[in-house]
């Protein structure tokens, strides 16, 4: 374990007392304990006092990759529908949940902001039945309404044309705005994209780059979709990048 | 919550004192067998030399009782006794003798009432006591046989339908055979624990002297009772019931198969390793020669199987390993395998809930639940939770 490993978890420990059973395996650190909190939210939403076990996986390239969360207490069952296949929880779209990570990027960080929200809102659906913060779609179509949703895109056409900006350039503040309206990127969506990029990783822009252009490709197999020329052929050379 | 794996030898050794009978209990099963000896003793049988002479047998000599677990409920002690006849075998017959201990129960007012239907080898009085604990104490005639290695050996009746037939048996034997195996043992903590015992149940044993040896456990005691206790729940199920592991071999095989070793979590790890070792076995491959030299589990040419009755080595405990394509065998080695995953592979686990919850599945949830906090202690006073407020937070999804 690296010694700001060491140093992140107690940090945590000062805060999350329990979380403290450590198993270290060759890629990845296990962190286990109880997770208690009282938390408040915006909108004057109750105070929920609860704790669950919880099993961090913390792998050795944190924080490129984010830990993954299990609830190992029994208690959050396949009749959640924020459950990964592998039992794992899920925080949230990939990008949103390193967005919000990057506000405050250790350990603590992660429990305080993705973790315990999350199980926030378990308590809260479990009691009233929805979901106190919304809730993405399921898959590619959630990571497709995402950037839709918080950029304020038109629609899945001008998200891929983000996605395909990002995945080939990264960021470029003279080039013209993927969202379509004429402008360059820097007095237009430059901000939001720059922050995107920021906390992007190779990894994660793959993966977005993979779940909107399929999406798009679908539509476009229906005719539901057609693609102006130029993007059309960076979609084609990225396709290609991404075989390779 | 921390698990502190450290303690599990000594959780173990809790939860087999909790599955084994209290002393309390214990004496109580005792003077409730001498009250129904003394009764048979004073009996008067027709060909008779003298009195019968009654006494324990099985794992309440073998010091090896676990409390049965009948559907998942803790039900009432078996205690066996054998009630052996001065009868001349070739002289009188087994319905001869089932029934004159048979009768001489139905004299007594008390007995009459607990009088179970007739088993197979032995006559059952049903005691349900205050406590909602009982007994079924099971009274076993018998003549002495002279055939035995050493002059311990017994017939014992048997019915079947209406016919009566004898069988050989020697608790006496065993008994002793297990004793010899367990003699290093005994010796090592009988001082201490009888101390211990004494100083728990001050009020059924005025000194340390009154405590009777058949409560000192050893660890190689402690590890059947707590196989047994696994097998009871492990195999209590449709397609494992019938082929469940018996006690005799599993009390059999541990006794011979014990290293010596001075706890009883090294014990049981030492003997479930080498059942495991045995295991190659069913597909009738070699096991390691040391293993093989012992002999202790067999494959015969004809392809049946052979574990020995160490006190009479024509009597085979695994006569019936082959039916039903090695069920019996296949049984025992999946539930030693389960043994090692559920009770040996601790040191993997994180998570308190979780090891709380399989091991409760595993060896009983009144046993586990009284002694977890060997394991996990509760830390007493109760954290302040962190205070947490949420804004902005991302919306939960699923990758599927």
């Amino acid at each position: 374990m690296t010694e700001d490993l060491q140093k992140q978890i107690a940090e945590l420990n000062d805060v999350h007392k329990e979380l403290t059973h450590i198993v270290e395996y060759d890629a990845e650190t296990l962190l286990s304990g109880a997770v208690g909190f009282e938390a408040s939210a915006d909108d004057g939403l109750e105070t929920i006092t609860d704790s669950f076990d919880i099993e961090l996986t913390i792998p050795h390239i944190f924080p490129d990759r984010l830990p993954r969360a299990k609830e190992v207490g029994g208690r959050i069952g396949t009749d959640y529908e924020h459950l990964n296949p592998d039992g794992t929880l899920c925080l949230g779209v990939p990008i949103e949940q390193r967005c919000v990570f990057f506000e405050q990027p250790t350990l603590l960080g992660f429990v305080n902001k993705l973790l315990i929200p999350y199980l926030y809102g378990y308590c809260f659906w479990s009691k009233h039945g929805h979901h106190p913060f919304g809730e993405a779609a399921h898959g590619y179509e959630g990571i497709l309404r995402h950037y839709i949703d918080t950029l304020g895109l038109q629609d899945s056409l001008a998200a891929l044309a983000v996605i395909c900006f990002l995945f080939e350039h990264g960021y470029r503040g003279h080039h013209p705005c993927p969202c379509g309206s004429g402008q360059i990127v820097r007095v237009c969506h430059g901000p939001a994209l720059r922050t995107l990029h920021d906390h992007h990783t190779r990894e994660t822009v793959r993966a977005d780059f993979l779940a909107i252009s399929s999406i798009c490709c679908a539509e476009f197999k229906k005719g539901q979709l057609s693609f102006p020329r130029p993007l059309h052929n960076q979609l084609i050379r990225l396709l290609k990048k991404f075989k390779a | 919550m921390i698990i502190e794996l450290g303690k599990y030898p000594e959780f173990l050794d809790r939860v087999a004192s909790e599955i084994d009978i209290p002393p309390i209990k214990h004496q109580n099963a005792v003077a409730r067998y001498q009250a129904v000896g003394h009764w048979l003793e004073a009996g008067g049988y027709p060909g008779a030399w003298g009195q019968p002479s009654i006494y324990p047998q099985g794992s309440f000599r073998l010091g090896t009782v676990v409390r049965p677990i009948r559907r998942g409920i803790e039900a009432d002690y078996d205690i066996d006794l054998v009630c052996e006849m001065p009868l001349i075998k070739h002289r009188t017959t087994p319905h001869e003798v089932k029934h004159m201990v048979g009768r001489r129960l139905m004299q007594h007012q008390t007995y009459r009432r607990l009088l179970d239907d007739e088993g197979r080898r032995c006559w059952t009085l049903e005691y349900a006591e205050q406590d909602g604990v009982g007994f079924h104490l099971d009274v076993l005639p018998a003549v002495p046989d002279g055939s035995g290695l050493q002059g311990t050996a017994l017939s014992i009746t048997h019915k079947e339908g209406a016919s009566y037939s004898w069988s050989a048996s020697d608790p006496k034997g065993y008994a002793n055979w297990f004793d010899g195996k367990n003699a290093a043992a005994f010796a090592r903590v009988v001082v201490e624990q009888k101390q211990i015992i004494q100083r728990q149940a001050s009020l059924v044993f005025e000194s340390v002297d009154d405590v009777p040896d058949q409560l000192v456990r050893t660890p190689l005691q402690r590890s059947i009772q707590l196989m047994k206790r696994h097998r009871d729940i492990h195999c209590n199920r449709p397609e494992m019931i019938d082929y469940a592991p018996i006690s005799i071999i599993i009390t059999t095989l541990a006794a011979h198969l014990y290293g010596g070793e001075l706890d009883t979590h090294a014990a049981l790890l030492g003997i479930v390793g080498r059942f495991q070792g045995h295991a190659a076995l069913v597909e009738g491959r070699a096991i390691d020669p040391t293993l093989e030299t012992m002999g202790l589990i067999r494959r015969l040419p004809d392809g049946k199987w052979y574990i020995g009755n160490p006190v009479n080595p024509d009597e085979n405990f695994a006569d019936r390993w082959h039916e039903d394509d090695q069920a019996r065998a296949r049984a025992f080695f999946s539930w030693v395998a389960a043994l090692q995953k559920d009770l040996l592979n601790v040191q993997t686990s994180t998570n308190p809930r979780l090891l709380k919850e399989s091991l409760s599945g595993t060896l009983g949830t009144a046993a586990v639940t009284k002694h977890f906090d060997v394991l996990v202690p509760s830390t007493g006073a109760v954290e302040p939770r962190p205070r947490i407020h949420i804004n902005s937070p991302a919306k939960p999804w699923r990758c599927r």
